[in-house]
This record gives structure tokens, C-alpha cells and sequence, in this order.
């Protein structure tokens, strides 16, 4: 077995080097994660506005559920969509098994209630006067939520880029759904567990060391955000 | 000034539960006039002044509108459109007091460089184009309110609600506000104001109505009194 300095040269190496199959996996792995967060955040924002604006039977009762789902392992959301994906399953038809398609769809419900959990509770922060000047002002209800949701806008940029971290980095969803294929769904998570079990660290490591790059840029973004939020209130 | 009423709103009621929070046979305000509305905390006014704005809907009431009484839900776009309604700590926008005061012309069908046009137009008016390009979030509490009044004052309203104008203000800034207030009246902007602060909006007002426990036991026409104190107009 190669020592963790080979095997962690070798990954600097490799990413220095602009290994093909390599950065072919890290494209794959951010490509899935920003469809992912891109088809969510409007409807997860949406649904968090409503739940912080309106006041309808069963709304509790919806919070409480989207607070419970963000503690819902990555590896039972991929059970429960590979069993509704697979062939003997009831949407087995639409052959979305094993594609990118299927871990789109998985880092979506992964995602979603992480931006609405957080979403809801920036928007309910947010100022009750901010509503009331907009409408006064001759705002649409439309109008009037995209000036609250830019007013609490630094509370929504945490919640997409905590559930952009939570989703690039989960591997039990995409394994299950996507199969891990070689240039198709094979991504940074993925890549290092099949790595890793075959005794080839160094891509493993290379990997890692993207991830944790893209952790620190995200927890620097996360307190630059803190930050401003600090200094609003 | 004349008495064509512009907003006459009836038999209003807001409730909070069992609590009566604001019970009102007729509120009817004038073209040009200024309404004086005092009462304890609690007393309603701002409850009054929120429905006259259409920003709260009361449980009961009409308004009447071309001299026709209608229901509450089908007036309420209409005061809406007619009625600016300023808070006591007026909420600034997280941006520049331009941009705030342009705020409102945004949902016009004015162009853009008509926009700022205007914009800079009211904030000399206002005394406040030194501030143009500062975050309206760091202004003091009179600067704040004076962006209130011209980001309400430049979609020309035909009625200004303003709930305690004058709170928190040193003396400097609460007569500023007064003459703002008496400018815009002079414009023929009908204004209502609700404020403890009796004795300096009583040269201002045409009318006081005082509300105790929801209910307005008192109104009476009032002749101005004076003028208010010069002092030197907006201090920058």
C-alpha cells in the first residue's frame, strides 16, 4: 500500500495535470449538484414564503415535517427513489435508472428541505414592516415577495449554499441511483469510495482535496454571509 | 381649503379575538386637510390609520367611493392606490436612499432615466441629495423619516397616513418634519396624521379626532393656530 505522502503527491499531481478522467468526474459531480440546486431553489423559496407569509390548516404541521426531513439520510432517499425507479417500480418506464436524471432528482429531494427549513426561517425573520412598505408603495403581492426575500437575501444565500455543500458531498443517493459508470455518473463521492475500496488512493485523495476545497470556500462564504448579517441587525 | 371628501370609509370594526380593537361609525377625510389623531397606546390609531391605508382589512366596514357605499374587499384596491402609509420608524429598504425613493415609481410605466429624473427632483426638494448615494439603513432617525415622506411624496398619493411622524425625533428634526408635512398639505395632499405630539402637529392640523379604546369620542374642527417656529430648514 502506497503511503499517504505518495498517494497525496500523486493527487496533486494529477490535479496539477489536468487528469482527464479526473476533472471528467469532478465536471460530473458539479454539473448534477447545480441542476440539482437550480431546478429547487425557486419552488424550495416559493414554498418557504408561503410558508412564512400565509397562514393555512396544516402549516405546522409542514414546517415540523420539513425540519424532520433534513435529518433524512441521503442513503433512504436513494433506497426509496431507486425502489420507485427500477424496472418493477412505478415510474420504472421512464428508464431514469443508473442516469444523471436520477441523481438530479435525488439531490433535489436531499435539497429541498434543507432550503425550505432554512428559507422559511430567513423569510420569518424578516422585518413585518418590509411587506406593509412595499404594498404601501404600490407593490404586487409578487413584487412585494421578491422585496422581502432580497431584503433577507443574505438568510436565502446561506440556505442554497448549505444545500449545495449537503448535496455535492452526499454519496449514498447517487451511488444507489446513478450507478457509478465511468464518465457518465460516476462523481467525486462515488469516485473515492470505489477508489478507496480498491486500494488506489491517490485519485481518492485528489478528489477529497476538491471537496475540501470547495468546504472551505463554502464555510468562508457561509461567515462572510454571517457577517453581513450581523452587521444588518 | 374644501371639503370634497376623499376617503370615507363606515362602520368599521377591527377585532383581536374578543377584543374590540377599533369600532368607528364614519372617518372621512378631506381634499387638502390635515387630520390630527391622538389616543393612549392601544387606543387604535394605528390600527385606524393601517385600514385606512387598505394594508389591514377590518372585520367590518365600507367605504364609499364616487359617492356610492361599497364593500370593504372591492374599495380596498382603489385605497390602496390613493393612500401612502408611512410607520413610526419608517423601514428602509437595504440600499441607497436613491434607490429608495425610487422605490415606488419602479411598478410605474415610467422609464428608467424619467425615474431618476424625479428622484433627483424630490431628493433636492428634501434637502437630502447630499445622501443620494448612502444606505438608507445608516441614516439617522429624522433623515430617515424625511426619505419616507419624499419616497411617499413622489408617487404623488392623493392621501399620506402617518403614524407618530415626530416619535424619538429631536427638536431640530421634529420641525422639519413639520414643515414637510405642511408642504405637502400645501400640495394639496391630504394628510393624517396620528402622534402624542399634540402641541406641535396642532398648527398643522384642520382637524383633531382623539380615539380612546377603539372608538373616536372626540372630533372636533380645529382653526390653526400659527405657524410653526422657523428654524433653518433641513439641516444637512
Amino acid at each position: 500500500m502506497e503511503s499517504l505522502t505518495d498517494a497525496s503527491l500523486q493527487a496533486l499531481s494529477l490535479l496539477v495535470s489536468g487528469d482527464a478522467a479526473l476533472w471528467k468526474i469532478i465536471s460530473i459531480s458539479f454539473g448534477v449538484s447545480l441542476q440539482a440546486i437550480l431546478f429547487t431553489t425557486p419552488v424550495a423559496l416559493l414554498t418557504a414564503y408561503a410558508l412564512a407569509h400565509f397562514q393555512f390548516p396544516g402549516r405546522r404541521t409542514l414546517i415540523s415535517l420539513f425540519h424532520t426531513l433534513l435529518a433524512v439520510p441521503a442513503v433512504v432517499v436513494g433506497l426509496t427513489l431507486y425502489l420507485l425507479l427500477s424496472r418493477s417500480g412505478p415510474f420504472g418506464d421512464l428508464k431514469l435508472l443508473f442516469t444523471q436524471t436520477a441523481m438530479v432528482l435525488g439531490q433535489i429531494i436531499l435539497s429541498f428541505p434543507i432550503l425550505v427549513a432554512m428559507g422559511h426561517s430567513a423569510l420569518q425573520s424578516a422585518d413585518h414592516r418590509v411587506w406593509e412598505t412595499a404594498h404601501t408603495l404600490g407593490a404586487t403581492p409578487l413584487r412585494a415577495m421578491f422585496t422581502v426575500m432580497h431584503e433577507v437575501r443574505y438568510g436565502l444565500f446561506a440556505a442554497v449554499i448549505a444545500a449545495f455543500g449537503r448535496i455535492i458531498a452526499e454519496v449514498g443517493c447517487s451511488l444507489m441511483v446513478g450507478g457509478n459508470i465511468l464518465n457518465y455518473t460516476r462523481n467525486i463521492t462515488t469516485a473515492i469510495a470505489l477508489e478507496t475500496s480498491k486500494g488506489q488512493f491517490a485519485q481518492g485523495i485528489a478528489l477529497g482535496m476538491v471537496l475540501l476545497l470547495l468546504a472551505l470556500v463554502l464555510n468562508y462564504s457561509l461567515s462572510t454571509i454571517r457577517h453581513r448579517l450581523a452587521m444588518q441587525a | 381649503m374644501t371639503s370634497i371628501p376623499i376617503l370615507l370609509i363606515r362602520h368599521v370594526t377591527k377585532r383581536f379575538g374578543e377584543r374590540v380593537l377599533l369600532s368607528i361609525e364614519e372617518f372621512i377625510v378631506t381634499e387638502g386637510s390635515c387630520t390630527l389623531i391622538t389616543g393612549d397606546n392601544g387606543s387604535g390609531k394605528t390600527t385606524l390609520l393601517k385600514i385606512a391605508a387598505g394594508l389591514v382589512n377590518p372585520d367590518q366596514g365600507k367605504a364609499v367611493i364616487g359617492g356610492v357605499e361599497i364593500p370593504w374587499t372591492k374599495a380596498r384596491p382603489r385605497i390602496r392606490r390613493d393612500v401612502v402609509y408611512l410607520h413610526q420608524d419608517p423601514y428602509m429598504l437595504d440600499t441607497s436612499v436613491e434607490r429608495n425613493v425610487a422605490y415606488g415609481l419602479r411598478f410605474t410605466k415610467e422609464s428608467r432615466e424619467k425615474i431618476y429624473e424625479k428622484v433627483a427632483d424630490a431628493l433636492r426638494w428634501a434637502r437630502l441629495d447630499h445622501l443620494a448615494h448612502r444606505n438608507a439603513r445608516w441614516l439617522s432617525g429624522g433623515e430617515k423619516q424625511r426619505v419616507a415622506l419624499t419616497r411617499a411624496r413622489i408617487l404623488n398619493p392623493t392621501v399620506l397616513a402617518l403614524d407618530e411622524p415626530t416619535a424619538n425625533m429631536d427638536q431640530q428634526s421634529r420641525i422639519s418634519t413639520y414643515q414637510l408635512i405642511d408642504e405637502l398639505r400645501n400640495e394639496g395632499m391630504a394628510i393624517i396624521v396620528a402622534s402624542h405630539d399634540q402641541t406641535g402637529l396642532a398648527p398643522i392640523a384642520d382637524r383633531h379626532m382623539q380615539l380612546i379604546g377603539g372608538k373616536l369620542v372626540k372630533v372636533e374642527s380645529v382653526v390653526r393656530r400659527g405657524k410653526i417656529p422657523i428654524v433653518t430648514r433641513f439641516p444637512r
